[in-house]
């Protein structure tokens, strides 16, 4: 089917840039869905505005961790003030670049919810 | 016993197809589908009967007022209580808020304990947690063996603590378990305490006897059991409703009213404020009769015939863990399980692209969910429409799944 299409299912056996940062520039902020107990928590490395390095960790469905996975490949090198100027939709559509059904948006918008907190 | 089959016919939505699939619905136990009879029996209410009950003196509101009424005594009928005792609420969360805040509130103090379960639907937990919070009793929980049966042992622990109030469901709507509520009932009057039963997933599927269960309170929605949204019930012993507060306020629920204070009706309009759901109860009465029909002890053997079947069937697949007690007898309605390795969403997703529609999530019960160990299960509930293909579709639905996730 299409939704577990084979870069989503990619994503989720192999997830990028999962791990922890810590140091002086780097930022991080967690989101939760209560209804199925998926977490994910972001941490941004950034110096002069510009995220150095994405990662993250976290635990739930493909859907959310294949999102997270893609979403923490495009940050790479994203500017803060340009993804401040984008809405939770225009990161979702621009960083994670897959669809889900209404009743799934949750899974998909975690990783969003989070990052967007962050660069706020 | 009747051919689900045939039932089938009768449930228009069942030939609607998903996905270019026909529709397997395994969700009856979030709400079940409506047969055509109910279906019409609504809209025979609002092109024949139409206008607002207990008021205008004019032929429609009469009728209006006589189809309400046969519907609450219909409902009456359906579990053995007087029709006074039946309030119409819009769904069980909302009669067992009525209960909680009209009798919580005025008779709940500081210390007072209230004993609830570790299976029970939120709908049961959190109205007595608010309460406790503004009366300063507290709640305390009794336990669940791995089993899926609430632990007696536990049970008879809390009631020793001598509580003012015990509740707990009929039916598990996440282990599907039927509990010993005529035994709880007499254990718990024994200790003092009062008794409501949430009966939400017990009244669509099980022939309910309030007098044999003994309980004070008695809540149930007619959404699960073939009716509408929006029209529930409250069966409440007669006595104690009468000694407790109104809950809502305003028309339709006053005998004479001051500017600076009112009395109220009789039962059971003291609790019905405002313009009631006639439409809903009307329907709910039809689908009594649907039930009624098939014959309750008909439909309980059919629930049977495929819990049975589905625990079978599930425990055949090998990334498949059954939650809740093995023994069919002691279930209604549902199995709930875990497809290990993969998420119960993912699950979801997978199966309704074959067109299988079942629950995943926590079902409402996020402390017993917590207590498994599970984040999110998976539930196929059931309803007199169900198949064993039905089950059958479900089974071939997660071969799908291991062809995606490949476990």
């Amino acid at each position: 089917m299409d939704l577990y299409r084979e870069d989503v299912m990619d994503h989720y056996e192999h997830p990028r840039n999962q791990g922890e940062l810590s140091g002086e520039q780097v930022v991080s902020d967690q989101e939760k869905n209560a209804s199925c107990g998926d977490s994910v928590q972001f941490f941004l490395d950034i110096h002069d505005g510009i995220i150095v390095k994405a990662k993250w960790r976290g635990v739930g469905c493909a859907i959310m961790t294949a999102s997270a996975s893609k979403l923490s490949e495009y940050l790479q090198g994203k500017r803060m003030s340009e993804l401040k100027k984008m809405s939770e939709e225009a990161l979702a559509k621009e960083g994670i670049s897959f669809e889900v059904n209404p009743g799934r948006s949750k899974c998909l918008m975690l990783s969003v919810k989070a990052v967007k907190r962050l660069v706020a | 016993m009747f051919d689900p089959k045939v039932v089938k016919k009768d449930f228009p939505i069942l030939s609607r197809k998903i996905n270019d699939k026909l529709l397997v619905y395994l969700d009856s136990g979030a709400t079940a589908q409506k047969p055509q009879q109910v279906l019409d029996a609504e809209r025979a209410y609002y092109t024949q009967h139409n206008a607002n009950v207990h008021r205008g003196a004019h032929t429609l509101g009469d009728e209006a007022t006589q189809v309400y009424e046969e519907a609450r005594a219909k409902v009456a009928q359906f579990i053995g209580g007087q029709t006074t005792e039946i309030v119409f609420v819009r769904n069980t969360t909302e009669a067992i808020n009525l209960v909680a805040y009209s009798w919580g509130l005025d008779n709940l103090k500081q210390g007072d304990v209230i004993v609830s379960t570790l299976m029970e639907h939120h709908a049961n937990l959190v109205p007595w947690q608010q309460v406790a919070k503004r009366t300063g009793a507290r709640v305390e929980v009794v336990g669940v063996g791995d089993d899926g049966l609430l632990e007696m042992a536990d049970y008879k622990e809390k009631l020793a603590l001598k509580p003012k109030m015990v509740v707990f469901g009929h039916v598990s709507n996440a282990l599907g378990t039927i509990n010993p509520v005529a035994e709880m009932t007499k254990l718990a009057h024994k200790a003092g305490a009062l008794v409501l039963v949430d009966g939400a997933q017990a009244v669509p599927h099980l022939s309910v006897d309030i007098g044999a269960i003994g309980c004070d309170f008695y809540a149930f929605s007619g959404h699960k059991m073939l009716g509408p949204m929006g029209i529930g019930v409250l069966w409440g012993r007669e006595a104690l409703l009468t000694t407790m507060s109104p809950f809502l306020t305003g028309g339709g629920m006053i005998d004479e009213v001051y500017v600076d204070h009112a009395t109220w009706a009789e039962l059971p309009e003291k609790f019905e404020a405002g313009t009631p759901n006639v439409a809903g109860a009307v329907g709910l009465a039809s689908a009594i009769d649907y039930l009624e029909t098939l014959g309750m002890e008909m439909v309980r053997n059919h629930d049977q015939h495929i819990v049975e079947y589905a625990l079978r069937a599930l425990s055949g697949l090998p990334q498949v863990r059954l939650l809740g007690t093995h023994n069919a007898k002691l279930r209604s309605g549902s199995v709930s399980f875990e497809y290990q390795g993969v998420h119960a969403h993912d699950v979801a997703t997978i199966l309704d692209s074959d067109g299988v529609a079942i629950r995943s999530g926590h079902h409402c019960t996020m402390p017993l969910h917590n207590h498994l160990g599970v984040m999110a299960s998976i539930r196929a509930s059931f309803n007199v429409y169900t198949t064993t293909e039905d089950v059958d579709a479900l089974v071939q639905a997660l071969h799908k799944v291991k062809v995606v996730f490949g476990k």
